[in-house]
C-alpha cells in the first residue's frame, strides 16, 4: 500500500492532510518536524511513496529538508509535494526548483489537496 | 497576496481566452480573481508577469496547461441532493411515466445526464433516487436506467469517478439511511457502492462543444452551472439540451437560473415547491 508522510507542525493541518489520505486509501505516517521527518523516513523508506512536506517550519524548514532528501541516495528518488503559506511566487519557484514534484498554497479546498495529492503519485482514476 | 498584478489589457486577454476554454464570464471588477487564482501556475510556469503566462497558455496550446488553468478557475462546490425538491421531481413526476415505458415495452432505457457534475455527489444522488424508485415496488430495474455526468474539470471528474468520500462531504446532504444502504465505509472514507456506480459513467466534457456525441436523454440536471455565463452562451447550451431531450424530456435546472428571456424551447412547470422545464420540441 502506498504510504504518505505529512510532515507539519500544525497538528491540525496534518489531520487535515489525513483526510485526504483516508479518501484516497493510502497509509499515512506523520512528523512534526524536520528532525522527526528524517527520522521517520530513515526508519520507513521503503513504504513510502510521498512527502508533503510544509515550508515553514520552526528550527529546519521545508526547504531544509527538502535539501537532505535530494542529497541522499536513499532518499532522494521519494517524491515531495511542497506546502507553502500563500502564493508566493519565491517560494513555489525555488520548490520546483529544487525538485519538489508539486505544491498546493493555503488555504485549500480539501478536494484540491486530494487531487494533488494523487496527480503526485501519478495515479489516474 | 499574490506577488504579480494583472494589469488591465492582460486581464482582457486572459478573461477573452477563459471564456473561450470553459465558457465562465468574468465582469471587469473579477481582476483579482484572475490574480489569486492563477498566481500559483504563473509561479509554476516560471512565466514574470501575466502577459507572458498568456503566450505560454495561448500559443503553446498545452492541454495539460490549459487543464491547469481550467482547474484553477473553475468552482467545485457540491452537496448531496441539493435543494431537495429537484429529486423529489425526479421520484414522483418524472420517473413514473419512463417506468410504465419500460414495462408495456414502448422503450428499453431511461437515459439522465447531469451536466458539470462536479465531485459526484449530484449523479450518485440521483443513482440513489433511481435505485430506491426500484426497491419500491415500480417494476423496473436499475439496470434499465443510465446515467450520463460530465464536467469541464479533469479534477473533479477523477474524484467522482473514484466515489469516496470523507465523514465532513458525506455529512453534506446526505441521509443516514441512504449512506448506509449505497457506500460502504471504510476506516473514516465512505465509497460508493458497485451498484452506484454502475449507473454513472463520467465524461469530460466541455458545454462550449458540440454535445452530440453524448446521445439523447430522458431528463437533463443543468444546475447551478450557467450562472457563471454570458446570455450568449447559455441560450446555445439550452439549445443543444433542447436538441438532446427527446421527445417531451425534461430538463431541471436550479432555483437561481431562469430561462426567461433565454430560451423559448421550455415549458415551465411546477411541483413540490420546485420548477423544472417540460421540452417543446418534438
Amino acid at each position: 500500500m502506498k504510504t504518505i508522510l505529512s510532515v507539519d507542525d500544525s497538528g491540525v493541518m496534518r489531520k487535515i492532510i489525513g483526510r485526504s489520505v483516508d479518501v484516497l486509501g493510502y497509509g499515512f505516517l506523520e512528523a512534526a518536524n524536520g528532525v522527526q521527518a528524517l527520522e521517520v523516513v530513515d526508519k520507513h523508506r521503503s513504504e513510502i511513496s510521498l512527502i508533503i512536506l510544509d515550508v515553514n517550519m520552526p528550527e529546519m524548514d521545508g526547504f531544509e529538508v527538502l535539501t537532505r532528501l535530494k542529497g541522499s541516495p536513499q532518499w532522494a528518488s521519494i517524491p515531495v509535494m511542497m506546502l507553502t503559506t500563500e502564493s508566493e511566487r519565491d517560494k513555489i519557484v525555488r520548490a520546483v526548483q529544487a525538485g519538489a514534484v508539486n505544491y498546493i498554497c493555503k488555504p485549500f479546498q480539501q478536494d484540491d489537496l486530494t487531487v494533488k495529492i494523487a496527480q503526485s503519485l501519478g495515479e489516474d482514476f | 497576496m499574490p506577488d504579480v498584478a494583472v494589469n488591465p489589457s492582460e486581464f482582457k486577454l486572459l478573461r477573452d481566452f477563459i471564456e473561450k476554454s470553459c465558457g465562465i464570464a468574468l465582469g471587469e471588477e473579477k481582476a483579482y480573481l484572475v490574480e489569486t487564482r492563477l498566481a500559483g501556475l504563473l509561479a509554476e510556469t516560471g512565466c514574470a508577469d501575466f502577459s507572458a503566462f498568456y503566450r505560454m497558455v495561448s500559443v503553446q496550446s498545452d492541454p495539460h496547461l490549459r487543464d491547469k488553468l481550467v482547474d484553477a478557475m473553475t468552482t467545485n462546490e457540491t452537496l448531496w441532493f441539493r435543494d431537495g425538491h429537484p429529486f423529489k421531481i425526479l421520484k414522483e413526476v418524472l420517473l413514473p411515466p419512463l417506468a410504465e415505458g419500460l414495462k408495456n415495452g414502448s422503450r428499453f432505457r431511461v437515459r439522465l445526464w447531469s451536466g458539470a457534475c462536479s465531485t459526484g455527489q449530484e449523479p450518485y444522488s440521483l443513482a440513489m433516487v433511481i435505485h430506491e424508485f426500484c426497491r419500491n415496488g415500480n417494476g423496473v430495474r436499475p439496470d434499465q436506467f443510465e446515467i450520463i455526468a460530465t464536467d469541464i474539470s479533469p479534477s473533479a471528474l477523477m474524484l467522482a469517478k473514484m466515489g469516496r468520500y470523507d465523514a465532513a462531504a458525506v455529512a453534506r446532504g446526505l441521509p443516514d439511511e441512504l449512506r448506509d444502504r449505497y457506500f460502504l465505509q471504510q476506516g473514516h472514507v465512505w465509497c460508493a457502492s458497485d451498484a452506484l456506480k454502475e449507473m454513472v459513467s463520467f465524461k469530460k466534457y466541455n458545454l462550449q462543444d458540440p454535445p452530440d456525441a453524448l446521445g439523447r436523454f430522458d431528463i437533463v440536471f443543468m444546475r447551478y452551472v450557467t450562472i457563471y455565463f454570458s446570455d450568449e452562451f447559455k441560450q446555445r447550451i439550452y439549445g443543444n439540451v433542447a436538441r438532446l431531450l427527446a421527445p417531451s424530456g425534461h430538463l431541471v435546472i436550479s432555483a437561481v437560473e431562469s430561462l426567461r428571456g433565454i430560451s423559448d424551447e421550455f415549458v415551465q412547470l411546477n411541483h413540490a415547491g420546485g420548477t423544472y422545464y417540460r421540452c417543446q420540441a418534438s
